[in-house]
């Protein structure tokens, strides 16, 4: 059987697909590695949409299944005949290689901001990857621990660098497998291991529109990696950063805002805390507040970037639709949590 | 947006032209209509600077700054607005310069063009709602598709020749002929000239002045570096860390290699880069070990595979991937969105990444190419070659030149090559000669049979080489036994084309497809008056240049 990958640059791909293999494993069995994480149909990266063609869906979360016809992912989703398949995604977002798994030492572990920790890790030189920490901004790795068998996936928040380093903002989930072992017992020194980078969450840098950028909690990190690369570029687009808590213990220091504006003179900022103490100068509400209240005073529709959970998503889309943002102008990165 | 200066430019419902939000060639809506404005205000720029020149008052800061300027909106050179914008603002500066320099100096004010007293808007958007006055179609309805494409081809040559004169300037090579030939280029056209054979005898005017940059340019890498000698390039790598050097600029890779001396790091050419492996000052290098790769085309794939950082010195660039963005930087003119710029000369991030890079963990079996066949080496062996042609061991001469590219047309160069009988021989130049150079094309004469003469950027030295032969044989160019197959893709080959064309070179065979920009009837005339033929088969060709050369 065949299967046609066209690319929403147009561009077509056929890979070969055996009877009862899924479109995921067919294409990475022909060198092509498109965003894709879980690969047991849970985490809804490899969604995409079957144009032509009959298919079966294997087990999966219904809830990862992209709207409208032919809604697939790609992982679940075996052909029973030659399909075409639309992605999401540009060419350049599909890797040709195989995605890289290194070992790398814990090298900072602190509590940033309530129930937030910053996680710093220190690659370890890699006969085929080198030292460097190679990622574009928005990415994310795959960590894991092997002793606990448990893997999770987190944004980076630094820059991409020779050095070897990542870094991480990471909520603390109560009970969480591996967040627990991160405030118990994980400690400088350690070592774990980091699959990636991954994703597709990267900024269009060719587009000529004003941006936003929009954080919900530890969300925070992959916005501050693309505004960490938008300054060291001396990027001139219009950006707008909001920033968005339950709470305003849950921010991080203004230091990390004040670091920013410095590199960017243009970022305006609105942090938006839903539940904030008496004595709060910013703004009230949740975040997809703000964006309403954001766009309803600009004149040009912005490209919009978020990464934050999967309400906050929601709500933020109803807000982009709601005020005309043309789909193909909202960047999105769920939380896992 | 609309774009054809190039050859892979969209053919949309027979229309030819990228005319939708991005190129064929990865450049977007925004970035064409800002080049289209900064190519509007270097008109005016040129207007003023005739002026100026006149009066004896020459800017050479502003000569520079529009051959920098043009250089930037060549194919697969620069497609990041950011840099456009910030050019646009420093031409209207410029300008301002120049124009109360005329001023002050009692000049004729009078007559001139829209363009000199153009104001960019401040912001994006307000460029873009410009951006109509500045389009290669402009006047369209008024003057026609011959004139809009007589135009485009003085415009695009006028690049080419700019690309070779930035070159030559960056190597201390400079002529105030060229700056004034380049300013009055742009002052005819910022005339909106529509008189056909006007136009045409400017074309041909630029054709005259590329000959001279192409001359000095061949004086600033020779002199800078010494005349190319014949050279064996390993083409498979060798255990070590690794740099990649891509483009067409010799002074961005000494640099590089005097950067990385003595410092466990081999640094490999790739594409255009190729010849500077010939030049003997750049070949004393121990650690410029070899060439990585093929033509420019196909770098996502090389440069993804290739284990250190890539530096880009000039055209070709095409879209970096994720897999190596982090490690390819842009210099001089190049530059991409979210790409690192080497300014300065400054190579310490390209020389960390190599370090931090695994390099290549062991060599492959070694591979050789050789190079150097410039014009003092051919010409050194010019009484070999005379006597080979009047003995009948050499019947004919097949320069295969140009540029490479994507579309599958560009077999015929495989196939002219492989299929040229072998008392035929072979010079190329340019990236288009990767479609052979590593077949085994033999010997003829004692001499091998395929002779690598450099880069698109060498024309000069085949020119050179052609025209002595003529005079050894006491005839001209035309009369020898020697037909040029040129693949155009950019704007550098217009140059070169209207150079051949005003030296009277004749029967040159166009391929793989014709610039858009020409209309049947200016190919007609292209056809009728200098002889240039389109290309048809491989063997068709051969065949015919061989007949005419019996007849």
């Amino acid at each position: 059987m065949n299967v046609t990958l066209i690319t929403n640059d147009a561009v077509r791909l056929d890979v070969a697909c055996a009877e009862g293999q899924n479109i995921m494993a067919a294409a990475e069995a022909a060198g092509l590695y498109p965003p894709a994480m879980c690969h047991e149909g849970s985490c809804g990266l490899c969604a995409a949409h079957v144009l032509e063609g009959s298919y079966e869906m294997g087990p999966h979360n219904p809830q990862a299944i992209p709207t409208g016809p032919g809604g697939v992912l790609l992982c679940r989703c075996q052909p029973q005949g030659d399909v075409t398949v639309a992605l999401p995604y540009a060419d350049a977002q599909i890797s040709r290689q195989q995605i890289p798994e290194r070992e790398a030492v814990i090298t900072g572990l602190k509590e940033v901001a309530a129930g937030t920790v910053a996680l710093s890790l220190l690659l370890k030189s890699d006969p085929v990857m080198g030292q460097g920490a190679e990622f574009v901004p928005g990415q994310y790795m795959e960590l894991s621990v092997p002793s606990l068998g448990v893997k999770r996936a987190y944004s980076l928040a630094n820059l991409p660098n020779w050095e070897g380093h990542l870094e991480f903002l990471i909520r603390l989930v109560p009970g969480g497998a591996f967040t627990g072992w991160l405030s118990a017992r994980a400690k400088v020194g350690d070592e774990l291991m980091v699959r990636g980078p991954l994703g597709s969450f990267v900024l269009d840098e060719a587009s000529p529109r004003p941006r936003v950028l929009v954080a919900g909690g530890c969300g925070m990190a992959p916005i501050l990696s693309m505004l960490r690369h938008m300054g060291e570029f001396q990027d001139s687009t219009p950006v707008h950063l909001i920033y968005a808590a339950n709470r305003e213990q849950e921010l991080l220091p203004d230091s990390e805002l004040e670091t920013l504006r410095a590199a960017l003179p243009q970022l305006g900022v609105t942090l938006a805390v839903w539940h904030p103490q008496p004595g709060w100068f910013g703004f009230t509400g949740t975040a997809a507040d703000a964006l309403e209240a954001y766009l309803i005073g600009t004149a040009l529709v912005p490209d919009i970037y978020v990464c934050g959970p999967p309400r906050m998503l929601e709500s933020i889309e109803a807000v982009a639709l709601d005020k005309a943002v043309p789909e193909t102008q909202l960047y999105a990165e769920r939380l896992p949590h | 947006m609309f774009c054809f200066q190039c050859e892979q430019t969209a053919h949309v419902n027979g229309q030819a032209g990228c005319a939708s939000t991005k190129g064929v060639c990865g450049k977007d809506e925004t970035t064409a209509d800002l080049q289209d404005l900064l190519i509007y205000q270097l008109k005016g720029i040129g207007q003023l600077s005739e002026r100026l020149r006149a009066l004896g008052k020459p800017d050479q800061a502003a000569d520079s700054f529009t051959l920098y300027a043009l250089f930037t909106t060549l194919t697969n050179v620069n497609f990041n607005r950011a840099v456009f914008t910030g050019l646009i603002a420093e031409a209207a500066r410029i300008r301002d310069r120049l124009r109360d320099a005329l001023a002050a100096a009692g000049g004729d004010v009078s007559g001139l063009s829209a363009a000199v007293s153009f104001q960019p808007a401040t912001d994006l958007p307000g460029l873009l709602a410009q951006a109509n006055i500045a389009s290669v179609r402009a006047g369209l309805d008024l003057v026609g598709e011959d004139v809009i494409g007589l135009r485009a081809l003085i415009l695009y040559g006028l690049k080419g020749v700019a690309a070779y004169a930035h070159h030559a300037e960056v190597l201390g090579e400079a002529r105030d002929e060229i700056y004034a030939g380049v300013a009055h280029a742009l002052a005819f056209l910022a005339t909106d000239p529509d008189d056909i054979n006007a136009l045409l005898a400017e074309a041909l005017a630029l054709g005259r002045l590329n000959f001279t940059v192409m001359e000095v340019l061949d004086a600033a890498n020779t002199g800078r570096f010494g005349a190319p000698v014949p050279t064996q390039v390993l083409t498979t790598p060798v255990a070590g860390k690794a740099i990649l050097v891509s483009g067409h600029d010799l002074r961005d890779l000494h640099n590089i290699l005097e950067a990385t001396k003595d410092k466990g790091i081999n640094v490999y050419t790739h594409g255009e880069m190729l010849p500077a492996h010939g030049y003997p000052k750049l070949h004393a290098y121990p650690h410029l070990v070899g060439n990585y790769g093929t033509a420019w085309q196909n770098q996502q794939q090389e440069f993804a595979a290739f284990p250190g950082p890539i530096v880009m010195t000039s055209n070709c660039l095409i879209e970096p991937q994720p897999a190596y963005r982090n490690r390819i930087f842009t210099a001089g003119p190049v530059g991409w969105p979210g790409i690192r710029h080497i300014q300065n000369d400054d190579y310490a991030q390209v020389i960390q990444a190599a370090q931090a890079m695994p390099g290549f963990a062991e060599a492959a079996p070694a591979k050789t190419i050789q190079v150097g066949f410039a014009r003092e080496t051919v010409l050194g062996a010019a009484e070999t070659v005379i006597n080979a042609v009047k003995s009948g061991d050499i019947r004919h001469f097949f320069l295969i030149g140009g540029c490479d590219g994507a579309a599958p047309g560009r077999n015929y160069y495989t196939d002219f090559a492989d299929h040229a009988p072998k008392d035929t021989m072979l010079l190329t130049l340019g990236c288009g000669k990767y479609r052979f150079n590593m077949h085994d094309h033999g010997e003829v004469a004692g001499l091998p049979r395929l002779l690598d003469v450099g880069q698109c950027n060498d024309t000069y030295s085949a020119i050179q080489i052609a025209t002595a032969l003529a005079n050894a044989f006491g005839c001209g160019v035309n009369d020898l036994p020697l037909t040029l197959v040129v693949s155009w893709f950019e704007q550098k080959a217009a140059a070169v084309l209207l150079t051949l064309l005003a030296l009277g070179v004749r029967n040159v065979r166009l391929g793989p497809s014709l610039p858009a920009f020409l209309t049947p009837t200016l190919l007609n005339v292209l056809v009728e008056k200098f002889g240039v033929q389109p290309i048809t088969t491989a063997e068709a060709d051969i065949q015919a240049a061989l007949t005419r050369q019996a007849a």
